[in-house]
């Protein structure tokens, strides 16, 4: 249940925490199919990007029981950074990381040292049904993005945040919780939807963050 | 100072209580006890009172202080990882023995369908104090006439077994018990016999346990059809039971 980060080209395993080997200033992390796939769309068609590493975890959800060769196909966790801004990293984790991984997964991509002038922006889904309000679910429209920052994230955000008592478990509450703690500027992006699986409103629900200044210059 | 702090236990009647506490008491955010022992968890200030001061982030385990009184407070809001319920426990107590706090006070609950004939008949409140209380606390807890909790078999099956403190559906108080007379720390343990439920009122009732003995708030109102103590209750405490339900079910 180890989570490791290597090299996939050189096979190596990385030495150090992921941004103490590749400072960065702009860190986007999508969580999830639909997260991943509008990134893959819409960010990373736009630029030219170098993977600089990828994770390595297995746990019960992982469909290989195989925890050595695990394929391209199978979900994964890859890091890329963008060739003409290599302080501008991305994350496509399409695995799940389980409770007992996030803050291994943490400790491997952050480090022990946190950086205060990065700016980080994770895109994530979750079910409709999590969402709680005071009228039913059912009459509400989804998709739909709601929005969550840390104390030192001052750029207005995109669209409303997320009222009380709705909370977020799992990765992203990992990496905001992290972000709030050592006062790093970071905004979470959540999408409330009823098809978890891949689905093309899903990704397009979340199209107002390419406005934000996380993603404006990162798509033509 | 006082450190009040929850055991995450059955009803979650501990962390509900700690809730009541820093919302009624209007208390300062005053750091975050950051661990890797909880499962991690956000959502923005669940204590809000306007719009102004609802988009403060929270995580899974804050400090909360009111320095008048000289009360702080952790709030604990995830469950443990698993097999990091011990070493959470040992981490806590070492900074609250390098806090050189006055005394810990842990909110807690257990199982009510564990309790024998005797407990069924009494109040559903029990105490536990670590022997490096001062005396004074002692006596002043002796005076309120207030039941211990009592020992039970270790191993209930066997007709000999020796008798130790148990509390099932406790969490970690047990352990944190345990720890706190052998580390020396002045430790009080207040819990109430619950079951799982709408625990608001137990919750109510433990804080009103707790004001007994040290009276964080007074009574207010001359007006004698309002409730003695007036308890605010945290803004994220609607919709405990779910979202609206849909016109077309009726």
């Amino acid at each position: 249940r180890e989570v490791r980060l290597f090299r996939r080209q050189t096979k190596t395993s990385l030495e150090v925490s992921l941004l103490e080997k590749y400072p960065c200033s702009k860190f986007i992390i999508a969580i999830g199919n639909n997260a991943v796939a509008f990134l893959s769309s819409f960010v990373m068609n736009s630029g030219v990007w170098e993977e600089v590493g990828c994770a390595k975890l297995w746990n019960e959800w992982c469909r290989t029981t195989d925890t050595v060769h695990l394929n391209p196909a199978d979900a994964f966790c890859v890091f890329y950074h963008l060739k003409s801004n290599p302080s501008v990293l991305l994350c496509q984790c399409s695995c799940y990381v389980a409770e007992d991984q996030q803050y291994q997964w943490l400790e491997k991509v952050f480090g022990f040292c946190p950086r205060k002038n990065m700016q980080v922006t994770v895109l994530t889904c979750r079910h409709v049904t999590d969402y709680k309000t005071s009228e039913s679910t059912s009459s509400l429209r989804s998709p739909f993005l709601k929005a969550l920052k840390t104390e030192n994230f001052k750029e207005p955000p995109c669209c409303s945040l997320l009222e009380q008592p709705n909370i977020v478990h799992d990765l992203p509450a990992a990496v905001l919780s992290y972000c709030q703690v050592w006062k790093i500027p970071a905004i979470l992006y959540l999408c409330y939807t009823d098809v978890m699986k891949l689905d093309l409103i899903t990704v397009g629900a979340f199209k107002p963050v390419l406005s934000s200044r996380s993603l404006k210059g990162l798509v033509k | 100072f006082l450190l009040f702090q929850p055991a995450v236990s059955v009803g979650n009647v501990g962390q509900l209580a700690i809730d009541l506490i820093i919302s009624t008491l209007n208390m300062c955010k005053i750091g975050y006890f950051y661990t890797d022992c909880l499962v991690p968890m956000v959502g923005n200030n669940p204590y809000a009172t306007a719009e102004e001061n609802s988009t403060e982030l929270s995580i899974n385990a804050e400090v909360y202080s009111l320095p008048s009184k000289k009360l702080v407070a952790l709030q604990l809001r995830s469950i443990f990882i698993k097999y990091k319920s011990k070493p959470f426990c040992e981490k806590l107590l070492s900074w609250v023995k390098s806090s050189n706090c006055a005394k810990v006070i842990v909110l807690s609950s257990s199982h009510s369908y564990h309790r024998n004939d005797l407990q069924l008949r009494s109040t559903p409140f029990r105490y536990l104090l670590t022997p490096f209380l001062q005396k004074t606390v002692q006596n002043k807890i002796k005076s309120l006439n207030w039941e211990e909790m009592e020992k039970s078999p270790c191993i209930p099956e066997i007709e000999d077994s020796e008798f130790c403190i148990r509390i099932p559906g406790g969490g970690i108080t047990k352990i944190l018990y345990d720890e706190g007379c052998s580390k020396e720390i002045p430790m009080v343990v207040l819990l109430k016999f619950v079951s799982e439920g709408d625990n608001i009122p137990d919750a109510l009732g433990l804080v009103e346990y707790l004001n007994e003995w040290l009276q964080i708030i007074k009574p207010c109102c001359d007006d004698p059809t309002a409730p003695a103590l007036q308890w605010k209750m945290p803004s994220s405490w609607r919709l405990l039971f779910g979202s609206g339900l849909p016109p077309a079910l009726f």
